[in-house]
């Protein structure tokens, strides 16, 4: 039973992600105003590379990015890439940083941050969006990071335990 | 050995760099539809979406009609008001249809450009990066649906069928940028019978207004008229609603103009959809179709 958790907690939230965008945000107040972009799969994923293993955090990165790509946006690549890649440079820092729950609700602010701007930069290249930088980093990067503050905050602590609990249960 | 290692590490970079640019290189080039796995892939998610999209939407109906009750008294108000031109227009309706209907029994000519099947269904998921804002439905091509047909909500056009599967379809919206996204459109004039043509290309994030270009430089185009499909690119019925010309200025070299659209239908609150069976061509088209054929038969 243990074993289904994982990926079940994975796609529920990569489905509430689209379900989050499609019907929560009442229009009079984000809407047209403001991009909120919901990544608690990212949040999820890089936890998992934190608490868990970092082994299973890039396999799951990898995994979900494609699904990403493949069912949301249509376009192979861009978070197939930026998912594992976050993913690897947070374990990266965390070999460098104290272990403490803020420390590392941080890190995964920062993952969230370099998220938004790869994928800003890939849809600029790619010639998807002509969106300035200013305009970018206000009405869309810097609600993200408030909104997904919000939820690392709330779900630091249960998701920290059941990723430690996992792991104990692959080591037995 | 070290080295080694830093070879290694630079050869695997080099290889998914080559794999990554490929792979978007495969996917930003224009196909029909998403390859098999992609729509089966999308159909389960889809699937997924629908189970929970069910008691979301119940309980964001009901908070919805909690405000709808705050606002009862103020629309009754202004709904009264509107009664009593909608049985002057509703007259004047009828009339036209049943004028319309004559004439083309006389005129021996039954279907035409702006005949459409509609396809009734429900959006259970967006796209949560907001970049490519493109809309999950449930209904797919067991119903009918195919790639480019228009989807509109009862306020206009929103978009347009990315990819269909079986059960679940994407919907690219109007405000999404993409090259390949350009709908033929007409400017109606109600004083004059001219018509001016131009094409829907682009989408201004920031005034989250659409742009219709290539309008001829001498057409006068006015605040507040209306913009519809043309029908002519084949695709889309034609009439059907887009917005309002809010703004006109000349294009990048002065040789054609630009007009900025407010978009009739909310591109952000989405929950109902139509999509457009279209069910006759352009008769032009047709014909130049049929002559090829025969060209080829000889």
């Amino acid at each position: 039973m243990r074993k289904f958790i994982l990926p079940l907690l994975f796609i529920l939230l990569f489905v509430i992600e689209s379900t989050f965008v499609q019907m929560v945000p009442p229009k009079e107040y984000f809407g047209n105003e403001r991009f909120l972009i919901p990544h608690f799969l990212m949040i999820a994923i890089l936890f998992l590379t934190i608490y868990g293993s970092k082994k299973y955090g890039l396999l799951y990165a990898f995994i979900f990015g494609l699904l990403f790509d493949i069912v949301y946006t249509e376009i192979i690549g861009i978070y197939l890439c930026l998912f594992p890649l976050i993913a690897y440079i947070t374990s990266q820092l965390m070999r460098i940083l104290q272990n403490n729950i803020i420390v590392t609700s941080l890190v995964v602010l920062f993952g969230i941050g370099v998220l938004e701007f790869g994928a800003y930069g890939m849809n600029i290249i790619i010639n998807r969006t002509a969106m300035p930088l200013a305009d970018f980093t206000l009405i869309r990067l810097i609600p993200t990071l408030i909104l997904n503050l919000i939820v690392i905050i709330a779900g630091v602590y249960p998701l920290k335990r059941h990723f430690e609990k996992f792991i104990e249960s692959l080591s037995e | 050995m070290p080295q080694f290692f830093l070879n290694k590490r630079l050869i695997i970079l080099l290889v998914s760099i080559i794999i990554l640019v490929s792979l978007i290189g495969f996917s930003l080039r224009e196909r029909e539809n998403v390859t098999w796995p992609e729509q089966f892939l999308k159909d389960m998610t889809g699937w997924v979406q629908n189970i929970v999209a069910g008691p979301t939407q119940y309980i964001a109906g009901f908070f919805e009609n909690v405000q709808d009750l705050q606002n009862t008294y103020t629309e009754n108000k202004e709904l009264k008001s509107r009664l009593d031109d909608l049985a002057f227009l509703e007259a004047e309706v009828q009339l036209l249809q049943k004028d319309n209907a004559e004439l083309r029994e006389i005129l021996d000519k039954e279907e035409s450009l702006s005949q459409y099947e509609p396809v009734q269904a429900t959006v259970v998921g967006r796209n949560p990066d907001r970049w490519h804002e493109m809309l999950t439905i449930n209904k797919g091509s067991r119903d009918g649906i195919e790639p480019n047909m228009a989807v509109i909500t009862s306020n206009g056009l929103i978009g347009k069928v990315k990819s269909a599967q079986t059960f679940t379809s994407t919907v690219q919206l109007l405000s999404s940028m993409d090259p390949t996204n350009r709908i033929s459109a007409v400017v109606q004039d109600a004083d004059k019978d001219t018509e001016i043509f131009g094409l829907i290309e682009g989408y201004d994030e920031k005034r989250k207004l659409l742009m219709l270009t290539k309008i001829p430089y001498d057409a006068k185009v006015e605040k507040d008229q209306m913009v519809t499909t043309s029908g002519y690119g084949g695709v889309f019925p034609k009439g059907l609603p887009i917005g309002k010309v809010v703004e006109v200025t000349p294009a990048e070299y002065g040789l054609t103009q630009t007009a900025y659209i407010e978009p009739g239908a909310d591109l952000y609150d989405i929950q109902h959809v139509m999509v457009t069976k279209i069910s006759s061509m352009n008769p032009e088209i047709q014909k130049e179709l049929q002559k090829g054929e025969e060209e080829e038969d000889n």
